[in-house]
């Protein structure tokens, strides 16, 4: 069979990976004799095709395990033949086959004879590792970084299924009759100490010495036992150790070749492992080869070079004057237009440059955009930023000026001297001379300072500023937020109230405005009205309970009883001084409730024939709120409280359930005056509540022994008749009684 | 791209590749570049967009003209890090060069910027070596202009054909029937690779070289 022949064999598995299963077999035969009729031609094809075959991505690991015990005599046949290329295609196919050999092997642990062979191709390359020509030692290199990796533990990935495994130490059992682990582990550790010696040998072998960091890689990457041992060798590696010898233009390549292979294989470790323990080791080492490869390289360069300033403007002729200023060309800067003029061409100096023409809105990301700014800031040079601020200022200040011409025609005073205006200075420092600034901030101070902005507002190409729009509140944020709300104006309540004048104007009672000032009455007004009427005419009143019921029933209040509660809290925190909060409170209430009552009314004698609402609705908000007040204060109430009076005085409507929390706290004998009190003042005041006065006297008259003489003086002018018809009855009591109030008084 | 047709003209198998994550061309301005995805758009397909979004534009910055030459030298760009090497490129037999490249490997990797070569070794790391095959990996400096490009090409043809010299020549020598290796003279190409680079860089002073013994 001639090459061609093979060639074409070659084609069919190259145009199908699986062909190399039937075939390898068939060429077998030909290399073997080939390598008996010495026919060169052949044994370089055959070696070449082996490395092929066993390299091949196309061909699958399993099928290539099958096939290599084949393959392993010829194998060792072509390592004898005397050519170069033969033996490096046969050592690089060796490497590709001993992971699969070895593989077979751990599994079959009887096959002495493939082993055999493998351990004579693995010993024949092995010899030839120190003495052979560099092109054959760089594959005895990689030959025996395929062995390290075989013979060191791997991670495991998944121990019951070893076929998905890096071909490892770790998939070889302890007892294993044919490669005991300890050996294997302890020549994988002997080849590699022989690996980091060829780094640490002999630098002009560029070759090898790059051949060995290109293969350490691996190492350090899949064997994490090894890579602190092979990391720690490479930061030792000195790859301008040549530079001590002739700098010849071989030595100068080579040593940037090594420094440049040191660096990329690092700079791989430190890419893979971002918090690799080696990692700050890793950064000092590629710093300081950096810094030994200018000292190096540039040597050349380093005669002085010449400062790399603008020479524009100076004199050629002299020497070169580092800190001289270069005068800016005043030509280039562009004039503003006339008149009015946007920000925009205040800023441009070289409006004619693709900068200025550049819409930074092209960037979709503004990542990259950042990018670049940051870059072009970072290259900005000094000078020139300062010539472009002081040319914007200059503009800017000449804008200045003329507006407040136009602002101030009438002013000859300041000559504004041509020059100023048509030359652009030079020389212009930040700090100009006093007296100008002063005068610039005199005619500033006389000139409206809105003329300058809203001169330019038009011409201001701004887009809409939109707030980006908030998420939608979920109810119980919605709640959160409310209460929150509350307890901020109970807040600012309680801070205006220190400063609230007591000097109060005319009241204006409900038709007073809430939020006509800013002190406590107006806030006070404000809460209260919330609590009442925030809902009010959005439900009718049985509705309105039945709602504000089911919230409860979920755990939470309605906005209102949350108000509600807060104002109740405000008072009770200091109810003698918040008497008056407590009235307006309860007269809104009392108010809101009247006016939901009418409409109910309207709308029930539309509907419905008249049943009329005549009496205070019990369940009214304001019933309930009285009576939550009064429960919260009358257990604080001294005898003297005179807050109390005033309380049940000013609060818009009485019924019997109120007034019989009087009845209720003279039970208590210091506060039986206080309680007569208040319902003979009611009594007098009110007249509308006068018969529920005297009925609740009248049951206090009944009930409480203690308080019966205070009652009997006033029940004599109100009602005689209950005395009359009583008086026998009671008589005992009151003997009885009279002793203990004779000590109590 | 110059280089690829140079030695592809010079009968030398080549495939040609890029290193950046996406193809980017010169755009109106110089913020705005035309951008392709590698392995996927022709470079029929960016020559004809680009001659309908401004012909005048593209052909007067040599681009229309460089894109032209390219759909002649392959269909589509290929990217480093995408390829696999040993994988058989049996597809890309229209591409020029294609003939000796059938089997997906080269013997060697010439760059022509710092990035490239770095980013070369890198994935050479990633892609770890699993085919145990050596590749020479060369830098060559060159300025990416149209101009510097031309020059560049030869002075990449260059080291090619020295490269390949010297190889040729170690297989024939070896190829005497054993006798050199006999008298000791094993040497083959690899080890002379130092030299042949150190010679071609006194040839071309301008274009500072690096090298690298990687592998596939």
């Amino acid at each position: 069979m001639n090459l061609s022949q093979l060639e074409s064999a070659r084609a069919l598995a190259l145009g199908e990976g699986k062909y190399y299963n039937t075939i390898l077999p068939g060429v077998l035969p030909i290399i073997t004799s080939a390598v008996t009729n010495s026919d060169l031609e052949i044994q370089r094809w055959g070696a070449d095709f082996l490395a092929e075959a066993f390299a091949a991505p196309t061909w699958s690991s399993h099928d290539k395990e099958s096939v290599s015990l084949s393959v392993l005599p010829i194998l060792k046949d072509l390592l004898e033949v005397k050519d170069t290329g033969v033996i490096k295609s046969s050592i690089q196919a060796s490497a590709s086959i001993y992971p699969l050999v070895y593989r077979h092997i751990i599994f079959h642990p009887n096959d002495t004879q493939h082993w055999q062979i493998m351990l004579a191709v693995k010993s024949n390359i092995l010899r030839r590792m120190d003495s052979a020509p560099p092109g054959v030692r760089i594959c005895c290199v990689k030959f025996v970084q395929q062995i390290i990796l075989a013979q060191t533990p791997g991670m495991v990935a998944d121990p019951r299924r070893p076929e998905q495994n890096d071909i490892s130490l770790a998939l070889v059992p302890r007892d294993h009759a044919l490669i005991p682990y300890a050996n294997l582990e302890a020549e994988a550790s002997g080849l590699l100490d022989r690996l980091l010696d060829i780094i640490h040998g002999d630098h002009s072998d560029a070759l090898l010495v790059t051949a060995t960091l290109n293969s350490l890689g691996m190492l350090i990457q899949r064997r994490p036992v090894v890579a602190n041992k092979v990391l720690a060798s490479v930061l030792n590696f000195n790859p301008l150790k040549l530079a001590n010898s002739p700098m010849t233009p071989r030595n100068k390549v080579v040593m940037r070749s090594m420094e440049r292979t040191t660096r990329a294989l690092l700079i791989n470790v430190i890419k893979r492992n971002p918090e690799g323990a080696f990692n700050g080791r890793i950064q000092q080492y590629l710093e300081r080869m950096h810094r030994m490869r200018l000292d190096v390289f540039d040597e050349a360069n380093r005669k002085r070079p010449a400062p790399a300033e603008p020479t524009d403007g100076l004199d050629p002729a002299k020497r070169q004057r580092v800190g001289a200023n270069a005068s800016i060309t005043p030509a280039s800067i562009p004039r503003l237009p006339p008149g009015p003029v946007s920000y925009r061409q205040l800023y441009t100096i070289d409006a004619d440059s693709n900068t200025a023409n550049f819409d930074v809105q092209a960037f979709k990301d503004p990542e990259q955009l950042l990018k670049i700014v940051l870059l072009v800031l970072r290259s900005i040079d000094e000078t020139k930023l300062g010539n472009a601020i002081n040319i914007v200022r200059s503009r800017y200040l000449d804008l200045s000026k003329d507006s407040i011409r136009t602002a101030l025609p009438v002013q000859p005073t300041y000559p504004v001297s041509v020059d100023d205006e048509e030359e652009y200075e030079p020389d212009f420092e930040p700090d100009f001379e006093p007296e100008d600034a002063e005068q610039l901030t005199n005619r500033l101070d006389g000139a409206p300072p809105e003329n300058i902005v809203r001169d330019r507002v038009p011409e201001a190409s701004l887009a809409p500023y939109r707030l980006p729009e908030a998420p939608p509140l979920t109810r119980e944020e919605a709640y959160n937020y409310g209460d929150m709300t509350v307890r901020r104006l109970l807040g600012l309540i309680s801070a205006t109230e220190e400063v609230a004048s007591k000097a109060k104007g005319t009241k204006n009672g409900f038709n007073r405005l809430a939020a006509n000032t800013y002190d406590r009455d107006a806030w006070v007004t404000i809460l209260s009205r919330l609590a009442t009427r925030a809902r009010g005419g959005l439900l009718d009143a049985n509705q309105l309970i039945k709602s504000e019921y089911h919230d409860a029933k979920k755990g939470r209040q309605s906005l209102s009883d949350t108000i509600r509660e807060a104002i109740y809290t405000y008072i009770m925190y200091d109810w003698r001084k918040r008497i008056d909060v407590a009235v307006n409170w309860l007269t809104e209430e009392w108010y809101n409730d009247r006016i939901q009552a009418d409409a109910t009314r309207l709308d029930a004698r539309e509907s419905v024939n008249g049943t009329t609402v005549d009496e205070l609705n019990p369940n009214s908000h304001y019933k309930r709120c009285v009576l939550r007040v009064l429960d919260g204060i009358v257990p604080f109430v001294e005898g003297s409280d005179k807050g109390l009076l005033r309380l049940m005085s000013e609060i818009p409507e009485l019924d019997k359930e109120i007034l019989q929390r009087m009845k209720k706290m003279a039970e208590d004998p210091e506060r039986i005056d206080l309680s007569i009190m208040v319902l003979q003042y009611i009594y007098m005041f009110k007249p509308p509540a006068r018969k529920i006065c005297i009925q609740v006297l009248e049951e206090m008259w009944y009930t409480n022994d203690r308080a019966k003489p205070k009652a009997k003086k006033l029940l004599v002018k109100w009602k005689p008749e209950v005395l009359e018809t009583r008086d026998d009855v009671k008589m005992e009591h009151t003997s009885s009684n009279g002793n203990m109030e004779a000590q109590s008084v | 791209m110059e280089a690829h047709l140079q030695l592809a003209l010079a009968n030398l198998p080549t495939i040609s590749f890029g290193t950046g994550s996406l193809v980017r061309l010169p755009g109106p301005t110089i913020h705005q570049p035309n951008v392709y995805h590698f392995n996927s758009t022709t470079y029929s397909a960016i020559h004809s967009e680009l001659a309908t979004q401004n012909t005048p534009l593209y052909t007067q910055n040599g681009l229309l003209n460089m894109l032209g030459r390219n759909l002649t030298i392959k269909s589509y760009p290929e990217r480093f890090q995408d390829w696999v090497p040993g994988k058989p490129r049996l597809e890309h037999a229209g591409d020029q060069g294609a003939k000796g490249t059938e089997s997906g490997v080269v013997d060697v990797v010439i760059t022509c910027e710092e990035r490239c070569f770095d980013a070369v070794l890198d994935d050479l790391h990633n892609k770890g070596g699993k085919l145990n095959r050596p590749v020479h990996v060369f830098n060559v400096d060159i300025k990416d202009n149209h101009e510097e490009a031309l020059v560049g090409g030869k002075a990449i043809l260059d080291l090619a054909l020295s490269l390949n010299e010297a190889a040729g020549r170690a297989r024939d020598e070896a190829g005497d029937g054993g006798r050199a290796w006999d008298q000791g003279n094993r040497e083959g190409f690899d080890e002379k690779v130092p030299d042949i680079l150190a010679e071609w860089q006194e040839r071309w002073p301008n274009m500072p070289a690096l090298w690298s013994l990687a592998w596939f």
